[in-house]
């Protein structure tokens, strides 16, 4: 099993997991100072470094004598020329992988950004939100994790191929390349997508409506319509020549919105869920964090991976994909170990 | 053909919408030989053309073929081939189960019970080519109470926890609206596409690999998941940060115009108190700056109202203070950056560029990537160079309409 070498924040830690997760050996070096994430310090490390080595140093001799001893090493750094003052370019590793928010080369390389900055700049924050209001940015991770998974498969990718590469991600890029349709809709319908609250917009209805206890999500995409009506009990949407077509739905889209809310108010999510899986719509009801650790479906499907760090034990996520015949073990977080050479 | 280290890789693409189509993309861009199996009404009737789709039309037009411009099913499809083939006749089925025999993966993002129905389940599959890496996509996986559900990203979000955790205040919950299950679920199936791969050339193995969008998204939410395990409170926050502050999208000068500001510390904080002119509070620390956000963001917004989104960037940058522009599409394909890079692709029909591949490595370059195929466009040659059929034997199966190049009218 490939030896994998970490350098770095959430992008790296993110790489580093899904490593460490398919049984690679992961050594994490701890040298910077973490990055201030959306959740404590306890929880991140639980998230990220369970099964990980970590050490501690800001030795740039040993870091890179561990990175000549790797076979793969996932260095995230700040700036282009941060990156170049780890001293990544010396480094001998037969894949190296830099992560940096806008790549190692280019104008723009040694700005500064967050997650927030990148989600800005790469289209995303223009999207959410509502019109009236200013544009809402995406908690958690997304640049640093999917950045993360592309380097995983990167390297995975050269390794397979027995290759040796230097490969440079951007988390600006990894937005960009993330979009739907936005791009295409400026280019070939000359339409600059903007934010309309919870509604998709294009799909009606595909919106956030308040039940009795919370909310509910509905994506009536046009070949559910049908069903759609029979699972709100008005049948008699199918004949209104108001909703006949998707195009119709979204002229009409605030008379539909006032019966749908309407009906909605009056049920339960339990009732909700129980109603969408019996006429096939998709709908999901809004969860909170404890019924997520809570799901039926996610236990049934040993989706939740214990983590001790030999005090106490929690329930983190697998991998979001799993290997038939391959079993989940207790994975041990360890404490890092201080080194001075 | 995309050259790059997954040359040689041959992956069976059955997949639709958005998840599946943008991994197998990845994975194309990285030189995987990835052939398309398409339904011959996969890409809608022949009279298409009658609405305009959500990204309008490659070229501008519908022209005479307008199931092969539809913008956003294009942009998903470079560097991969084209087999429209109808599995639901038994000589369509035998001839996908003979690609499997030569193929390495197969990947789908159908229901969960699709292919079971198609007696093309991983059994099946498997017995074909037991080295064949099957990965299957279903919204809430194959198994499971909810495996019947019917899910997309948008429906599939409330259930992860982002809902619970996104949106303007404790009241306001907002879905993303933009299904952002979706490209996680491509990453986690790149992912484990080659995580699977690499196991086979340990094990001589193939594998059946399943995911769901639900489980993707519940798994980045996951941080926030152990927090409230550990008693932790997670507060839906608008655009302000747990551990940041300032933190925020502030108002520019431009219509609709929105600036992203953040202070990692208190380095960027004196250089914020630097950079904006004001009565802000140098000597402040993280706890006063969160106890004195609303009136902190109104003095960088009197600020910024003075500026364009770009104009402010720039001050901000220049004092290496993380902001950024909330940019538009024109903004994104029009940005230095982006064009140094050589970012957006535009390999196919008109002016359109495409994102393109975020990995950047040696021996990857646009300059060898090959525009979305046409609809059945290498029914001929995947069929001859894979499986050797004659011909003859080939335009058998085009007269029965076994494989076709435009769907029926």
């Amino acid at each position: 099993m490939d030896r994998v070498l970490e350098i770095g924040g959430f992008a790296a830690g993110y790489c580093g997991r899904l490593f460490a997760h398919s049984g690679y050996d992961v050594v994490r070096i701890e040298s910077l100072p973490a990055p201030r994430g959306w959740v404590s310090q306890a929880a991140s490390d639980y998230y990220l470094h369970a099964a990980k080595r970590r050490v501690e140093t800001s030795d740039p001799s040993l870091i890179a004598r561990l990175a000549a001893e790797a076979d793969i090493v996932i260095a995230e750094a700040a700036t282009a020329d941060s990156l170049v003052a780890l001293g990544f370019n010396g480094w001998q590793t037969p894949v190296k992988v830099s992560i940096t928010p806008f790549g190692a080369t280019g104008p723009k390389r040694n700005w500064q950004a967050t997650p927030s900055v990148i989600l800005a700049m790469g289209g995303y924050t223009n999207l959410m939100g509502d019109p009236d209001r200013a544009p809402l940015t995406l908690p958690g991770h997304y640049p640093e994790f999917q950045s993360g998974a592309f380097a995983y498969t990167a390297a995975n990718a050269c390794r397979i191929a027995k290759q040796k590469n230097t490969i440079d991600i951007g988390m600006l890029e990894v937005v960009m390349a993330l979009s739907q349709f936005t791009t295409v809709m400026w280019h070939c319908a000359k339409t600059i997508r903007s934010r309309h609250g919870n509604d998709f917009w294009t799909v009606v209805p595909t919106n956030l409506f308040r039940c009795m206890d919370g909310w509910a999500y509905l994506n009536i995409v046009p070949t559910f319509w049908d069903a759609f009506a029979i699972f709100l009990k008005r049948p008699e949407l199918l004949i209104d020549q108001r909703f006949k077509s998707n195009d119709l739905r979204s002229q009409n889209r605030d008379v539909l919105h006032r019966i749908i809310a309407d009906t909605i108010a009056h049920m339960a999510r339990s009732e909700i869920e129980q109603r969408a899986a019996e006429c096939r719509v998709p709908v999901g009801v809004v969860q909170t964090l404890s019924e997520v650790l809570d799901d039926p479906h996610l236990k049934q499907r040993e989706f939740w991976h214990s983590v001790t760090n030999g005090r106490s034990t929690i329930q983190s996520p697998r991998p979001a994909w799993k290997i038939h015949g391959d079993a989940l073990t207790e994975l041990q977080l360890t404490e890092p170990e201080s080194t001075h050479g | 053909m995309a050259k790059g280290p997954l040359n040689g890789i041959r992956i069976l693409d059955l997949t639709h919408v958005w998840a599946g189509p943008l991994a197998t993309r990845i994975l194309a861009d990285l030189g995987a030989d990835v052939v398309k199996i398409e339904s011959p009404t996969g890409r809608g009737p022949r009279s298409y053309g009658r609405a305009t789709p959500i990204g309008g039309w490659i070229g501008g037009t519908p022209g005479d073929d307008p199931y092969n411009v539809n913008a956003v099913f294009v942009k998903l499809q470079r560097n991969k081939k084209s087999v429209a083939v109808d599995l639901k006749t038994g000589i369509g089925r035998a001839t996908f189960l003979e690609l499997v025999k030569k193929a390495d993966v197969v990947m789908e993002n159908f229901s969960a019970r699709a292919m079971p129905s198609l007696h093309l389940d991983y059994p099946v599959l498997s017995g074909a080519n037991p080295r064949i890496i099957y990965v299957s996509m279903p919204g809430y996986g194959m198994d499971g109470p909810y495996r019947n559900r019917v899910a997309f990203g948008p429906s599939v979000e409330p259930l992860s926890g982002l809902t619970n955790v996104m949106g303007y205040g404790p009241d306001e919950p907002r879905n993303t609206a933009m299904a952002l299950p979706d490209p996680i679920a491509a990453l986690n199936a790149t992912s484990a596409v080659v995580t699977a791969l690499r196991r086979r050339q340990h094990t001589g193995h193939g594998a059946l690999v399943e995911m769901s969008l639900h489980e993707g998204a519940a798994a980045f939410c996951g941080p926030w998941l152990i927090d409230h395990q550990l008693g932790e409170t997670v507060e839906r926050l608008g655009n302000r940060h747990p551990n940041m502050a300032p933190c925020g999208i502030y108002r520019c000068a431009g219509k609709d115009d929105w600036v992203a500001i953040a202070c990692r510390d208190d380095g960027d904080w004196q250089a914020i108190c630097a950079t904006i002119p004001g009565s802000l509070d140098t000597a402040a620390d993280l706890d006063k700056r969160v106890k004195t956000h609303h009136t902190i963001d109104q003095l960088i917004e009197t600020w910024t109202r003075r500026y364009s989104k770009t104009e402010a960037t720039a001050i901000l940058q220049e004092a290496n203070i993380p902001a950024g522009p909330v940019s538009t599409t024109p903004d994104m394909t029009s940005d230095p950056q982006s064009i140094a890079r050589n970012f957006f692709v535009p390999i196919e029909r008109g002016p359109t560029p495409i994102p393109g591949n975020p990995i950047k490595m040696n021996e990857i370059s646009s300059a060898d990537w090959t525009p979305c195929p046409k609809l059945g466009e290498n029914n001929r040659e995947i069929l001859s160079e894979w499986l050797g059929y004659s011909d003859e034997k080939i335009h058998e199966l085009e007269s029965s309409g076994v494989i076709v190049d435009r769907p029926p009218t």
